[in-house]
């Protein structure tokens, strides 16, 4: 059997999709767009019930990518019966999408959910909705499990119901019948549906049936003009607000207002949180909090998850240890390999889960919370300069923690030009890892004005991403097609099953997927600094010591040392370890720091902080996008930028005899 | 007028929603459509967007997208001062509550006079004097 859960967006359709499969679920993408799909099962008194999450959708015009899964997926899947998940607090403007599932399908369940808010603004008479529509409805409270063996029951029992049909006006309904009638006779099944969605002017609809029968496009153009002309309005206005009157008029037939007035607590919040002068200092407090937070969290299970794979002051890590164990039963490269390279790597993606996932958290609760919404009501003005809408600030700023998530987030975003713009940008941002590095280093070349280095280079890259971004949005990612309508739902307390379930799946997503990525690519590494075999780990015998020095004179021209260019390589795998490679080249604080001059430093610094991402970013890139063009174009930025800003840097200061 | 002309505080009743293709049909899924009262909340710190109240929820429209939908400003009858005559334009309720404001006279385009304000509210319409409920009053939109 097989059931689709369809609804407006933060009604709580998650909530109930989790209560209904619990673990057992798979999340993936929809073919072609990057619109989560999460399916699972569900066993109803032994029986075995597939359940789809349609994506969250106001209506079901082909506008969006959302709307037109949701519909063809219930005509092409037919699925035994829709579960029209409603908020019951804001019940007029959720039964709008109802009204658009009832002409596509009778087979339908309608769920009240968020019935202990609705309770506090009216008394929904649920009884008579059942009289008036004739389909199991059933109230649930979806984050206390309220309603949900109901909902469970009424799914097995359910078949085709005889809800009313959504009458258009007389003048209207003359002209459906028309096209339905020619429809018919052609053997089209829905042909209602289909009769309404050419008259409303659908591109969708209007090309499937063109395709097959000119006539009746050209008819229904015409009796559409016959509508505009006597409402003296465009289809759509005219055909929306019918749905909206049915709508309307259901919604007061069965729900009587409670006059509690007063102020809720979502009002008092915003009049805070989104006040005029404190509302955005008020927002970056919270992130540097939340930031404060990961990091001091996360900093224990990544210094220990270290350790245990690489050991510290001369005690041995399992990398080690089980070299030395595989090397006593197979080939000593092999070995080498298996631990240097490979489990090596392993190490390096599990010491970054930690603070991915703790990102994760802050996400889930800013998105579950409400609060989200608020900081793109505060941001959009700053945000819309470089082409994104107000969201887009999240996986910025998500960025200085870790680019991977941060770029998992720009999921958020629904436009795609703004997505892929997202994207584009976020590596640009020093993560985490970048930012100690940097310290690291302006604090052994520049000691005395470590503070101001650093804070240089951070304000170039929100420069840079704010002039590219301004740029690409002007051309190549040319604007939003959709307009920024923005829903601010009331706030509420995530609770921790929703969080915990929406922070695993992603966290679980990228271990799965970028995890192998990330391993191949430490075995390639391995390959190019322990060959040819016998020669010490990434030294200047090495593959990657050869190819240094190949690259050594053009490096010159950007500052950088052979030591510098093989440290870079390495930091392709994760940055952090640029530091450890400069360690053991040169042994102490002090070597590193005679190593160059303050402006070949800087100039690497420079470098560093626009080069390729790490492996695990580019992974993640490709993974969101599936687009290797798209992949290498932010590679090639990436070099683009680091060699303009360093060559820049580097021959203006050689000219003027700055610092050599 | 342009909802984008508006106040916060103030409210207005959708007279047409321009433009075509993707803004207009977003726009109408979300409930803006003509015939409905819409709120202006509040404004973001940096003056755009802006948030409005609409049919109970909240949602948020910047200045570009809100210079697309046509307004008459309106007041809710209980925001009215003692001694003044205004016209009904609007009645947010069931067929239920439009009746019963019908039994006193109170219906789209007629003429209401407000005798006193507070507490409770006194009207005079054609149909004679009652008195009025704040939650009925907040309800009943006139200009
Ligand atoms: N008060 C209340 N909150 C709920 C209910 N169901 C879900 N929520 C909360 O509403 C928020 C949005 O829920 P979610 O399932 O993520 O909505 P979705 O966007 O439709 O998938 C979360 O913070 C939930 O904890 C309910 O029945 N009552």
């Amino acid at each position: 059997m097989l059931v689709a859960l369809a609804g407006n967006p933060n009604t709580g359709k998650s909530t109930i999709f989790n209560a209904l499969t619990g673990m057992k679920q798979h999340v993936g993408n929809w073919p072609g767009v990057t619109v989560e799909k999460k399916e699972g099962d569900c066993i109803i008194n032994g029986k075995k019930v597939h359940v789809v999450d349609l994506p969250g959708t106001y209506s079901l015009s082909a506008y969006s990518p959302e709307e037109l899964i949701t519909r063809n997926f219930i005509l092409e899947e037919n699925p035994d019966v829709i579960v029209d998940i409603v908020d019951a607090s804001n019940l007029e403007r959720n039964l709008y999408l109802f009204t658009e599932l009832l002409e596509l399908t009778p087979k339908i369940i309608l769920v009240l959910n968020m019935f202990d808010e609705a309770q506090k603004k009216y008394n929904i008479d649920v009884h008579k909705m059942r009289q008036i529509l004739g389909i199991p409805i059933i109230p649930t409270v979806g984050i206390k499990g309220k309603g949900i063996e109901s909902l469970k029951q009424a799914i097995l029992n359910s078949k085709k119901f005889t809800p009313p049909k959504i009458e258009y006006p007389e003048d209207i309904e003359r002209r459906i019948s028309i096209i339905e009638k020619k429809l018919r006779k052609e053997n089209f099944e829905r042909a209602r549906w289909y009769a309404i969605k050419l008259l409303e002017n659908d591109a969708e609809v209007i090309k499937k049936i063109g395709s097959q029968n000119r006539e009746i496009v050209h008819l229904s153009e015409h009796l559409r003009h016959e509508i505009e002309d006597i409402y003296g309005d465009d289809i759509e206005s005219v055909m929306a607000s019918v749905r909206y009157s049915f709508a309307h008029g259901l919604f007061h037939e069965v729900a009587a207002p409670i006059n509690v007035g007063g102020v809720t607590i979502t009002d008092m919040l915003d009049h805070v949180l989104t006040h005029k002068y404190f509302g955005i200092p008020i927002f970056i407090a919270i992130m540097y909090l939340a930031f404060q937070f990961v990091f001091l969290v996360a900093a224990p299970f990544q210094d220990g998850l270290d350790f245990i794979f690489n050991g510290k002051n001369g005690v041995p890590g399992l990398v080690d240890i089980s070299y030395s164990w595989m090397s006593s039963f197979m080939p000593a490269w092999l070995a080498s390999l298996i631990n240097h390279g490979m489990l090596r790597g392993l190490g390096a993606v599990l010491t970054f889960m930690p603070v991915i996932m703790l990102l994760f958290l802050i996400l889930s609760f800013l998105e579950d919370s409400g609060y989200l919404a608020r900081v793109a009501f505060l941001m959009d003005s700053i945000m819309k300069k470089m082409g994104l809408e107000g969201r887009g600030v999240i996986p910025l700023m998500l960025g200085f923690g870790c680019n991977v998530p941060a770029i998992m987030a720009t999921r958020t975003l629904k436009d795609e030009n703004e997505r892929k713009l997202s994207i584009a940008l976020n590596p640009l941002i020093p993560c985490g890892a970048r930012i100690q590095v940097f310290a690291f280093l302006s604090y052994i070349f520049f000691p005395h004005n470590a503070a101001v280095v650093l804070w240089s280079l951070l304000m170039l890259s929100i420069a840079v991403v704010f002039v590219l971004g301004f740029v690409y949005s002007k051309t190549v990612l040319k604007g939003r097609t959709e307009p920024f309508v923005l829903e601010l739902p009331p706030y509420r307390m995530p609770t921790l099953k929703g969080i915990s379930i929406h922070m695993w799946e992603k966290s679980e997503g990228f271990l799965r997927k970028a995890g192998t990525i990330i391993i191949g690519a430490a075995a390639i590494i391995w390959f190019f600094a322990a060959l040819p075999w016998g020669v010490e780990y990434g030294s200047e015998q090495s593959y990657i010591g050869m190819l240094a020095s190949f690259l050594a004179p053009l490096g010159t021209h950007f500052g950088l040392t052979p030591d510098a260019i093989i440290s870079l390589f390495f930091g392709f795998f994760a940055k952090e370890v640029v530091i450890d490679v400069l360690y053991v080249l040169y042994g102490s604080k002090e070597a590193i720091a005679l190593a160059m001059s303050p402006l070949q430093a800087y100039s690497f610094m420079l470098f560093l902080l626009f080069y390729t991402p790490c492996v695990a970013t580019l992974a993640t890139i490709y993974d969101e996008t599936k687009n290797k063009k798209f992949t290498l174009l932010v590679i090639l930025q990436g070099f683009a930028l680091a060699m303009l800003f360093s060559f820049a840097f580097y021959t203006i200061g050689s000219l003027m005899g700055v610092g050599t | 007028m342009k909802l984008s002309e508006l106040n916060p505080g103030e409210y207005g009743i959708i007279k047409e929603v321009l433009g075509r293709g993707t803004v207009h049909r977003r726009l109408l899924s979300m409930g803006l459509l003509p015939g409905a009262i819409i709120r202006v909340v509040r404004t973001s710190p940096l003056g755009d967007p802006v948030e409005y109240e609409l049919r109970g929820f909240f949602i948020s429209l910047r200045k570009q997208e809100a210079s697309y939908i046509i307004v008459d400003r309106v007041v809710p009858l209980s925001m009215i001062p003692s001694g003044t005559d205004v016209q009904v334009i609007f009645i947010d309720g069931g067929v239920g509550f439009i009746r019963n404001m019908g039994t006193m006279g109170i219906a789209v385009g007629k003429k209401v006079h407000v005798t006193k304000r507070c507490c409770p509210m006194i009207i005079r319409t054609e149909l004679g004097d009652f008195t009025l409920g704040r939650g009925m009053a907040y309800r009943i939109f006139v200009r």
